[in-house]
């Protein structure tokens, strides 16, 4: 049985951190039980290494065959970039890129109202704009109505010294008749008189 | 150490685009560890060279779920591991042991002259095929492989203290069947 602080065989092995095998190096100078043991295992080691590796037979070599890719879904992927659609998916990827950009850097739209709400609106838009209709219908139709009752006014007013003005005349006509009726008249009966 | 770490890690990325010459690259450099591995855990060189090819071709196919490139070596490792073991389920019945007639050269002789290297070669392969398949791979992962302890619990998928464990047995079993060895001038 080893006194020696490690195993022996991890020290042979190369598995001893360097202090640990530090401390073996110094047992074994001064333990000849474990510096026997140490050499019997380093003499079967190194009796196990006349062994040597042979040489391979014959080379292990792939050729460049797709049955050799790493994965079906790798084969898939190199035998489309192998193939006339690349170009196509180029654009289409581009294409892909640009839409996504802009989607991305535009403005957010509006949200959509749900459909209820925009009914309510629709109805309460609809009710706010027929009583704004009946409300200008009404002013307007009070101004029209307003309007034509001065401009009546004023009509009446203005036929009324018309009126005044033209009985005024025919009234001063009719003096101006009356006193050449009565100027004839005098003459007459004076021609008529006995001379 | 770190360089070849980078560039391994770089050629893996290259692959997992589909490069297939980047990943033959990454093979030339592992090929030969992946082969002797699965070469010591099996005992025939037809069946190694087999596993090994099918061993990297599930790796390419599987490149993309290596999260970390730096621990493509214990996770490749892995891949070995589960088709080696895999082979061995085909190839015999549930809980037996691999045929240690498999691993060439009869009992280790004691005495007589210094051992040739081919002998020394001999004995140790019988040493190792006396081992179960475990403690076999364990000794390979460490000791031929380098692998430190966690990576080897990573590739083996379990415990560091299971993976010590075979290791350890499988050192005591060795110790003992490669004894005669000492007194025949082995170094």
């Amino acid at each position: 049985m080893s006194c020696s602080p490690f195993d022996l065989r991890d020290y042979l092995f190369g598995e001893l951190a360097e202090t640990d095998r530090r401390q073996v190096d110094q047992h074994v100078r001064s333990c000849s039980h474990c510096h026997e043991d140490l050499e019997r295992l380093r003499l079967t080691h190194s009796t196990l290494l006349v062994l040597r590796d042979e040489e391979v037979p014959q080379r292990i070599g792939f050729v460049s065959d797709q049955v050799f890719e790493p994965s079906p879904v790798r084969r898939a992927w190199r035998a489309f970039w192998g193939s006339t659609a690349r170009l196509a998916f180029a654009s289409a990827a581009m294409l892909s890129v640009a839409l996504v950009t802009f989607a991305f850097f535009r403005p957010a739209a509006a949200v959509p109202a749900p459909a209820s709400d925009t009914a309510k609106i629709e109805q309460q838009v609809s009710a706010r704009v027929a009583t704004a209709v009946e409300k200008a219908v009404a002013e307007s139709e009070a101004r029209q109505a307003r309007k034509t009752a001065e401009l009546l006014a004023a009509a009446e007013q203005r036929f009324d010294k018309q009126r005044a003005a033209d009985m005024e005349n025919v009234a001063q006509s009719i003096s101006v008749l009356q006193k050449r009726y009565n100027v004839r008249e005098i003459q007459l009966a004076r021609l008529e008189e006995p001379k | 150490m770190i360089f070849r770490a980078v560039e391994d890690a770089d050629l893996i990325g290259k692959a997992r685009q589909g490069e297939v010459e980047a990943y033959n690259l990454l093979i030339s450099r592992w090929e030969k560890r992946v082969y002797n591995y699965l070469l010591r855990i099996v005992g025939e060189r037809e069946e190694a060279l087999d596993l090994s090819q099918d061993v990297f071709l599930k790796a390419y196919q599987n490149l993309r779920k290596l999260d970390d490139p730096a621990r493509f070596a214990p996770w490749l490792f892995r891949i070995a591991h589960n088709e080696a073991f895999s082979a061995f389920r085909k190839r015999r019945p549930e809980g037996e042991l691999p045929d240690p007639a498999q691993f060439p050269g009869d009992d280790i002789p004691s005495g007589g002259p210094a051992a040739f290297p081919i002998e020394l070669s001999i004995a140790v392969t019988t040493a190792l095929g006396k081992l179960n398949p475990e403690q076999r791979e364990a000794v390979i992962l460490k000791i031929y492989q380098g692998f430190k302890f966690e990576e080897m619990a990573a590739i083996l998928d379990c415990p560091v203290s299971t993976v010590k464990s075979r290791l350890y047995t499988a050192l005591d079993v060795l110790k003992t069947q490669l004894a005669p060895l000492k007194s025949r001038g082995v170094t």
